[in-house]
């Protein structure tokens, strides 16, 4: 969907600025200059407002993205199911390194408890999530998702 | 005693008929065919209802505060107030790790929270009402927004609720992923469409809040007690759980606890009992031996053995129960971890808007993950010399080099003062309590490699 087609779906109202951003992200899989402007000439916003906000929230991205990128629960009760040692696994598997960029395809990173701790250890790839994961079965998730 | 998690499993989320065959939406009828909304707000004082978000602020005095306020202030139209509207932000942001419990209600029962919301958006006169939910909680926003377009085919919300004059529209408002938007002004920031950073208080939302008008924030649990309330009357509820803070509250217990989940108890419940009746925890899991208990998240403070028998309320505790998530964590856990887990989920999570918060958190993580590598600072940040590097590696072959160690140390208690006590929000607090209490407790273990 072009930019245009998804600014027309809401009205021009500042509380409608994230839900449209979020879309945009979802659609283009970031939220670059040319998106900014858009939605700053639809809102009537200076660019530096949508830029700001575009650039704030974890869910959004304003530079494209080339890594996959896997994240790990790193909650209190997800280290209590062992997600610690499901990215030990992920490390070996992928030969990376946590929160280490030096790979050029892949990077391994921590995330914030997703509120899904009664089904963690929580892997997230690309916004999708990946409840009770196990050492023994992350490799079939990652053949499958990478 | 259950008033939040009663009926659960008499009702079908998706079906708003099983909810009303609960007595569901009896409380809105009540309050909007026999009562002013003075008389809903006194009934909510009454019952001494606090809120459940964390900081436990009376939520009849705070409805009052914005019932009170009426016609546009200067104040208002300089921070760009539009309308004469007023507003009803349910928070279902819910971030604090380890706490799910408003997941919980919106998946289990959502209308019992649309319902609160409801009554609480007319006892205050909003027109407008949203349902804030953590972006994260797709399927449960999926729930609600069917429970909010069931509750319009009954005139329950929309234009002339019930047959009366009274009109509430409810959205679905979904964030991007940022715990700090669940602090009340900075989730009105986001709705706004700007970045989620805290707004400076006072002025407090009541006062002026979304767009610049009179705004309640509260959290989902909050109200989902509402309903009880008005059904059974503010006496009956006043006396259930501790005197100082009544009613129950939905306790999340994870970690090495045998029955993890989520359980209803009365407040003024101590910690010992959650942890180990079989109504709630049912004791540790086999093998597994205690060790301390973190209760309200991240967060929150840790609680040794000794401790365990401290009600929880939301009166001045030595102990606050926060968001009422315990973690129990075992003899067997690894403390730098758990160090690292803390320090480097509030460095992801502050905001940036203020220099001690921002840098704090960021020196604070760096110093976790040296000692979870068992590294050793380096005496020069910018340009390691080749003294350090020699350091570092005649420590990781095993010889502890003396003093090193203590600069990381020192570091952290500054950091953690400046934590404590000059940061814009409480995040940077929240930042500090448990890595305080991990180094007065544990601080010999976790230096002494
Ligand atoms: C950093 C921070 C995070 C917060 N997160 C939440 C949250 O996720 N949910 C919530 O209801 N309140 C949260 N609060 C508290 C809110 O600011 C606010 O006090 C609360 O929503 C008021 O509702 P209540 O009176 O019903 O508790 C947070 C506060 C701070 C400082
Ligand atoms: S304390 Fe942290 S989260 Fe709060 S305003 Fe400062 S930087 Fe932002
Ligand atoms: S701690 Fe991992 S989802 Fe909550």
């Amino acid at each position: 969907m072009s930019i245009q087609k998804i600014l027309l779906k809401f009205e021009p109202k500042p509380e409608n600025l994230l839900g449209v951003l979020k879309e945009i992200q979802k659609e283009n899989g970031y939220i670059g200059k040319k998106e900014c402007e858009g939605a700053a000439g639809y809102f009537s916003l200076p660019l530096a407002r949508v830029y700001s906000t575009a650039s704030f929230f974890d869910q959004m991205k304003t530079k494209k993205e080339s890594k996959k990128i896997i994240k790990i629960c790193s909650g209190g009760p997800c280290l209590g199911e062992k997600s610690m040692e499901v990215a030990r696994q992920i490390e070996m598997l992928l030969k990376i390194e946590l929160e280490n960029d030096a790979r050029a395809k892949y990077k391994l990173e921590l995330m914030s408890c997703a509120g899904l701790c009664d089904r963690g250890p929580i892997v997230m790839i690309d916004n999708q999530i990946f409840e009770k994961v196990k050492p023994e079965t992350v490799d079939d998730i990652l053949a499958n998702y990478l | 005693m259950n008033i939040l998690t009663r009926s659960w499993d008499k009702i079908n989320p998706l079906d708003i008929g099983s909810y009303i065959r609960q007595r569901g939406y009896e409380a809105l009828q009540k309050a909007i065919r026999e009562m002013v909304p003075a008389d809903v707000i006194k009934e909510i004082k009454i019952s001494g209802l606090r809120g459940r978000g964390g900081a436990g602020f009376s939520t009849g005095e705070k409805w009052e505060m914005a019932a009170g306020q009426n016609s546009r202030s200067d104040l208002e139209r300089a921070r760009g107030a539009t309308s004469n509207g007023k507003y009803f932000i349910c928070n279902l942001d819910e971030s604090e790790p380890g706490t799910y419990k408003d997941r919980t209600i919106a998946e289990k029962n959502p209308h019992q929270i649309i319902e609160g919301l409801l009554i609480g958006a007319y006892a205050i006169g909003a027109k407008k009402a949203y349902i804030y939910i953590n972006g994260n909680y797709k399927k449960q926003a999926e729930i609600l927004r069917i429970a909010v377009g069931q509750a319009r085919e009954k005139e329950f919300l929309g234009r002339g609720i019930l047959g009366s004059a009274i009109d509430i529209e409810v959205e679905i408002f979904e964030g991007a992923g940022a715990y700090i938007c669940g602090e009340e002004t900075a989730l009105i920031n986001s709705i706004e469409g700007k970045r989620g950073e805290p707004r400076l208080k006072p002025p407090f939302p009541p006062v002026s809040g979304l767009f610049g008008r009179p705004t309640i924030v509260n959290n989902a649990e909050t109200l989902a007690n509402i309903p009880y309330i008005l059904r059974q009357g503010a006496k009956k509820y006043s006396q259930i759980g501790s005197s100082v803070s009544p009613g129950t509250k939905l306790f999340i217990l994870s970690g090495a606890v045998k029955n993890k989940g989520a359980h209803e108890a009365p407040l003024g419940i101590t910690p010992q009992e959650l942890i180990f009746n079989s109504l709630y925890g049912g004791g540790l899991e086999t093998g597994k031996e205690f060790w301390f208990a973190q209760i309200g998240g991240a967060s929150g403070r840790l609680v040794p053995a000794g401790k365990l028998d401290q009600p929880l309320t939301y009166g001045n505790c030595e102990y606050p129960l926060g968001s009422g998530s315990v973690l129990v964590v075992d003899k067997n856990a690894d403390l730098k971890d758990l160090l690292l887990s803390w320090a480097g989920f509030f460095h992801r999570e502050s905001c940036g808007k203020c220099v001690p918060c921002r840098e704090g958190t960021y020196r604070l993580w760096e110093i976790a993950k040296r000692l979870k590598n068992n590294d050793l600072p380096l005496t020069n940040c910018n340009n390691a010399s080749e003294r350090d590097i020699n350091i570092n590696k005649n420590h990781k072959e095993g010889q502890l080099v003396r003093g090193e160690r203590e600069k990381d140390r020192e570091n952290i208690e500054d950091i953690l003062w400046t934590l404590s006590r000059t940061t814009f929000c409480p995040l940077g607090k929240f930042a500090s309590v448990a890595w305080n209490d991990a180094i007065k407790m544990f601080g010999k273990k976790i230096f002494d490699k």
